[in-house]
């Protein structure tokens, strides 16, 4: 067992989107360790808090009118003129990686098992070792065409700060209204509308004293991770599929094992959407974005050793934590696949949690039927009477509902 | 109409192919060289239209299919997304995206897909077409460009359909099939290969249909005449006639037998059932309304009134094979409106009887409020419904604790278990050819005139301890319903007693019936649990299985499904599996399926779909020491409680939960409107859970189903369940419980919701879907004291 250590930088970034084409970061064997640090992609709108002073984090949100470190972002296209720059936002999220797993190839298993988290301290000298988070209640959340304050619509930051002294929870700081945002190439973001923009905080009003008393339990977890489908080069992080990516079940956390098919030789594992706590939903759009450092550890299942194991045919990912067994439900269990050249456009037009709901179900009873070799009428008894499903969220447009079932069940 | 769905997601990797396999079996398509193909992804979505129409979507990934139909149908294949090449009789040629393929008569033809492809395919039978083509097609595969011409609007129409094949219901398939096959038989008409006519040449065949084309278009009008058809078409009539002739037809034949025929599928359709008979068939060109009833018997065998009446009669078969819940739709709930009930006067007489006093410690343990007792018996519980028209069976104040006993209505699936022994139980259930205890059983109509399974229909099936009227509760205020206790009843038969026993039933209603996975498939399946107490507290195990066979109730009717509440499940007839769900034990949460006041809208609702004022909330956490908040919606607000449940998952997938009789501890308080403000519950309008730990805020798809759907609500309900609108209304309800309760502003209660609030489904098999929020009381100050 090696353990090796994996920071951010520009060279172990990508951003917005998962890829085969990418140069993995790292290469390891099954059964070896790494540390690898994640940033939020929202730490921008508090430069000061989450960015200034640390240098992993500055290396990559650097932004100048002569030079951005990390020019692409998402999946869209990077030759010009953008409507909102390089690769367009389609796909926001910063992820670490890929790590690529020897010997990995498709129709094996990957197991990802997290070990630890921990939250990334700030480095700024008036907020030194305290850890800080972002929430948007964005365009893109359930709430937005639906909102009865005015100004109608609009999107609003709430900057909280993570407490680790006792049991660890968030506390709300400040928050403010979304204004227009002028990046450092002159584009003008109306809304969030693309990853990493710099927040000018002369040109917001900040709120103080919300959410007073309020104290949300932390729940560390990475909100996308997974590996890279072979589909196609270049896809768009946000929408969550079958070889993972994002999911945001606040589940993935400390303890999670993740198991995820492999879809391209190496696997192509990345993390990022580090999430200090969110609810089942997700319902703004995001959760207190916070960066995170996680320690993971890699088991490569090889497609001939999981005959017989409760691996055996899988194609979608599913999580193990000490209590229970998840799987999860989308609307497209493949989007990729079921919507086919345009379907990391489309894939947003078709959310419906009646389908995922369906798929979840489905995934359910397949592991109920395979892993505990249940025939269907007691699967579906079973789910019945003890299977929990949730809403794992409404703003990733392919919206996911979770199956969860208790190991205690099993005796 | 029937529709199916499939996805290579229920099965695991090595089961796929043969699954895909099978599902292609069913639309005639075979996929001959995929065999030993890994990572298969399919998915298929099919329903048939009354007329005999498929269609169905397909989607799968690079493979070859080859489609050969037996020679009755017509095949039709629109090329929605991906790389296709068509192969037939040694040639090949590629498909556009857009592309009309289409086989007749049993015509071989293969498509070859490089990459993944998305199709719609839609099987005519030659029948469903019927006379609109002279000439029977040839056996010969064709292509129609989707790129121009009436292909072009063929194709778009089909496409529309593909991208809605999941939400068309009956009324909207009609027109659409008919459509579909007008355009099939100009496409066939048009195209020179047809087969020919004895007697004519292939050129004066193909005349002819494009002629009988234009003449469709005109079957309204009652001038159409040989004359003026010529004279369009530029032909003398004696060259028509003799066209007509050779088809062994003549001009006047022809019109007269379209002209019938257009009549005929108008009497058929629901969306006309309205129209008179004379106004159809004026609409297509008869001016006599007894010359066509003549020739409209001559033809088809019996007058077109009686023939209407039959196919309505067949469609409300339809009606009863779907198996829907609640009034059918398409019949006017209102409008079939059940009497009004007789007052319970039974009940009324011994009220005082029934609902004792109790003394001594226990009342002394409720305060200041009295404690009384409510068994379970046929003169204190109503079955299947709520109505404000119920004449109380006890009368309580604010404060006062009642023990209430309820069962559950699936007792009867094991009499020996849940029953015998039982005087209560056995008041409730009894049922022999001379006596029916309890009668009415659910909110149909009591001479079950819709489906026949019984009086009441068994449009909500759950019994229902109750109602208890509170003293001065009115319109506006809040009762509060607190769980202080609850014990399974235990069985009362010798060879038992003492133990618990419930039942889970895998019914029609479940979230997984129409797409069972394994033979024999539809089917119901019951397993009988038993309740004990392991070293971690209450589980279940489950005692044996069996799958429903049609039961015959005391009256005679049969039950081929679970469609009637209490039909006595005869075990001769049953064969039971022991050893299932060996080493599964789970861990209780008893907890009541229905605690809800009477409604306002109608005088008696289904107690199947829950709704404002509480009912079929199916939420496993109104358990021991839960808080439920009702709001009151008629006078006294009228509590029942019932459909008692050892265990239950979020979803209740399969339609219900471990059904197990309970008896409970339940201190009622009323809070007035007026006491209200300023407190956590003003503005509660919706049924609020509270536990220790959590305020619970329940969505629906529908937030009030009776109000928001107005007359139909009791159909519609059943028809428009959905998540996304629970999902809705959840938010919106825990937004505003968060603006008002917490004091939040708009934008701090949205991100609370999606950093710290958990969101749940409740249940997808009560006709008004759930979804729920969950606020932990730890988020606030107040509740970490």
């Amino acid at each position: 067992m090696r353990h090796h250590t994996l920071p951010v930088s520009p060279a172990t970034v990508h951003w917005g989107y998962f890829s085969k084409a990418v140069a993995p970061a790292l290469t390891l064997r099954s059964g070896d360790r790494a540390t690898i640090e994640t940033l939020t992609h929202h730490a921008g709108d508090d430069y000061e808090r989450m960015i200034a002073g640390d240098p992993g984090a500055e290396s990559i949100f650097r932004w100048t009118r002569e030079h951005k470190a990390v020019a692409r972002r998402g999946a869209g296209p990077t030759e010009g003129p953008f409507r909102r720059g390089s690769g367009e936002g389609i796909g926001v999220h910063l992820l670490t990686g890929p790590v690529a797993v020897e010997e990995a190839e498709p129709g094996d298993v990957l197991e990802v098992r997290i070990l630890d988290v921990r939250p990334r301290p700030s480095r700024h000298a008036s907020h030194a070792g305290r850890c800080f988070g972002s929430n948007a209640a964005a365009s893109w959340g359930f709430h937005y065409h639906d909102l009865i304050e005015e100004p109608k619509p609009r999107e609003v930051v709430t900057i909280f700060e993570l407490d680790t002294s006792d049991e660890p929870c968030a506390r709300a700081v400040y928050n403010y209204v979304w204004t227009p945002q002028t990046d450092p190439d002159g584009v003008v973001h109306p809304t969030i509308d693309y990853p990493g923009v710099p927040v000018d905080h002369r040109s917001v009003r900040r709120r103080e004293n919300i959410l007073r008393n309020v104290k949300v339990p932390a729940r560390l977890h990475f909100g996308t991770m997974g590996l890279a489908p072979a589909e196609a080069d270049f896809v768009s992080s946000i929408p969550p599929g079958y070889t993972g990516g994002n999911i945001d079940d606040w589940r993935i956390g400390k303890g999670a094992r993740m198991y995820y098919p492999v879809a391209v030789a190496g696997g192509y594992f990345s993390v990022g959407d580090p999430h200090a706590a969110q609810g089942d939903s997700e319902l703004g759009g995001t959760a207190i974005e916070a960066s995170l450092t996680g320690e993971f550890e890699f088991v490569l299942h090889k497609r001939r050793a999981l005959g017989g194991t409760p691996l055996e045919g899988l194609t979608h990912p599913l999580l193990e934590t000490d209590q229970q067994w998840s799987v999860y439900g989308f609307t497209f269990p493949n989007y990729l696949a079921a919507l086919g050249p345009n379907a990391q456009i489309e894939v947003a037009q078709h959310a419906s949690l009646d389908k995922a709901m369906r798929d979840a179900f489905r995934k359910l009873r397949r592991f109920l039927m395979t892993v505990h070799r249940l025939s269907e009428d007691e699967a579906i008894a079973l789910m019945s009477v003890a299977a929990d499903f949730g809403v794992t969220q409404v703003v990733d447009a392919n919206w996911g509902v979770h199956g969860s079932i208790r190991k205690s069940v099993f005796t | 109409m029937t529709s199916w769905s499939f996805t290579t997601e229920s099965y695991p990797d090595h089961r796929r192919l043969e699954a895909w396999r099978d599902a292609l079996g069913k639309l005639s398509i075979e996929a001959p060289d995929a065999a030993g193909a890994r990572d298969v992804f399919a998915t298929a979505q099919a329903m048939e239209s009354p007329l005999g129409i498929v269609f169905a979507q397909i989607a799968s990934g690079p493979q070859r299919l080859s489609y050969s139909d037996d020679p009755g149908i017509i095949w039709l294949a629109l090329h929605c997304e991906g790389q296709a090449v068509l192969r037939e009789a040694g040639r090949s040629s590629p498909i556009a995206v857009g592309d009309l393929v289409y086989g007749t008569a049993g015509a071989p033809a293969e498509l070859l897909f490089a990459t993944s492809f998305r199709q719609l395919l839609v099987r005519v039978p030659r029948a469903a077409i019927g006379a609109r083509l002279v000439a029977p097609p040839a056996p010969r595969v064709g292509r129609l460009s989707g790129r121009s011409g009436l292909g072009r609007v063929f194709a778009q129409l089909l496409a529309s359909i593909a991208d809605t094949i999941d939400t068309l219901d009956a009324d909207a398939i009609r027109p659409i099939e008919v459509a579909v096959a007008e355009f099939l038989s100009v496409s066939l008409a048009g195209d020179r290969d047809v087969g020919t006519l004895m007697g004519a040449t292939a050129t004066q065949t193909a005349t002819l249909n494009r002629i009988c084309q234009k003449i469709e278009a005109r079957l309204g009008d009652p001038d159409l005449a040989l004359a003026s058809v010529a004279e369009q078409e530029g032909v003398s009539m004696r060259y028509l006639q003799k066209l007509f002739e050779a088809a062994g037809s003549s001009f006047g034949e022809h019109v007269r037998q379209r002209r019938l025929e257009r009549c005929r599928l108008d009497l058929m359709n629901p969306l006309y059932a309205r129209d008179s008979i004379t106004t159809i068939c004026f609409r297509w060109g008869f001016n006599d309304a007894a010359g066509f009833s003549r020739a409209f018997s001559e033809r088809f065998g019996e007058p077109p009134r009686r023939y209407r009446r039959k196919i309505a009669g067949t469609i409300s078969e339809g009606v009863r094979l779907q198996l829907a819940r609640g009034w059918p739709l398409g019949l006017d709930g209102r409008a079939k409106a059940p009497r009004p009930l007789a007052p319970a006067a039974q009940a009324d007489a011994s009220r005082g009887l029934l609902a004792r006093v109790a003394s001594g410690a226990a009342a002394r343990a409720a305060g200041d409020g009295r404690w009384h007792h409510l068994p379970a018996t046929d003169k204190t519980v109503h079955w299947g419904y709520f109505s404000r028209s119920l004449r109380p069976v006890l009368h309580v104040e604010s404060g006062d604790i009642v023990t209430i006993e309820t069962l559950t209505q699936h007792a009867y699936d094991d009499h020996e278990r849940m029953i015998k022994g039982d005087p209560g139980a056995e008041s409730v259930f009894h049922w022999t050819r001379q006596r029916k205890n309890i009668d009415r059983r659910g909110a149909g109509p009591i001479d079950a005139s819709i489906y026949g399974r019984g009086a009441g229909e068994g449009f909500g099936v759950h019994i229902c301890t109750g109602p208890i009227a509170i003293k001065d509760a009115m319109p506006g205020d809040l009762i509060e319903v607190r769980i202080l206790d609850l014990h399974p009843r235990p069985c009362a038969n010798e060879s038992f007693a003492g133990r618990t026993f419930g039942s889970n039933a895998a019914a029609w209603w479940g979230f997984h019936y129409k797409e069972l996975l394994t033979e024999p498939r539809p089917r119901e399946v019951v397993t009988i649990y038993e309740i004990g107490r392991a070293l971690d507290g209450e589980i279940a195990r489950a005692v044996y299985s069996f799958r429903w066979t049609p039961q015959t109730d005391p009256f005679g009717v049969v039950h081929s499904t679970i469609d009637y509440p209490g039909v006595p499940v005869d075990h001769a007839t049953i064969d039971k599996q022991f050893g299932v769900l060996k080493e599964v034990e789970i861990p209780v949460r008893p907890h009541f399926g229905v605690i809800g006041l009477a409604p306002r809208e109608i005088e008696i609702v289904d107690s199947i779909p829950p709704t404002s004022s509480g009912g079929n909330i199916d939420n496993w956490r109104a358990g021991k020491g839960a808080r439920l908040y009702l709001p009151v919606a008629v006078p006294g607000g009228l509590l029942s409680v019932g459909d008692p449940h050892a265990s239950q998952g979020d979803s209740e997938l399969c339609g219900t939960a471990i059904e197990c009789s309970l008896t409970g501890d339940f201190q009622l308080i009323l809070h007035r409107r007026q006491e209200l403000a300023g407190t956590k519950l003003e503005d509660v309008n919706y049924p609020l859970l509270e536990t220790a730990d959590e305020w619970v805020v329940q969505g629906f798809s529908h937030a009030n189903y009776l109000a928001e759907l107005g007359e139909r609500a009791q159909s519609e309900v059943y028809d428009k369940s959905s998540l996304d609108l629970a999902m809705k209304d959840a938010f919106r309800k825990a937004r505003r419980f968060l603006m008002t309760a917490e004091r939040l502003s708009e934008d701090e209660a949205i991100s609370l919701l999606s950093v710290a609030v958990d969101f749940g489904v409740t249940q997808v098999v009560d006709g008004n879907w759930g979804v729920h929020g969950v606020i932990r009381k730890r988020l606030f100050a107040d509740g970490r004291r």
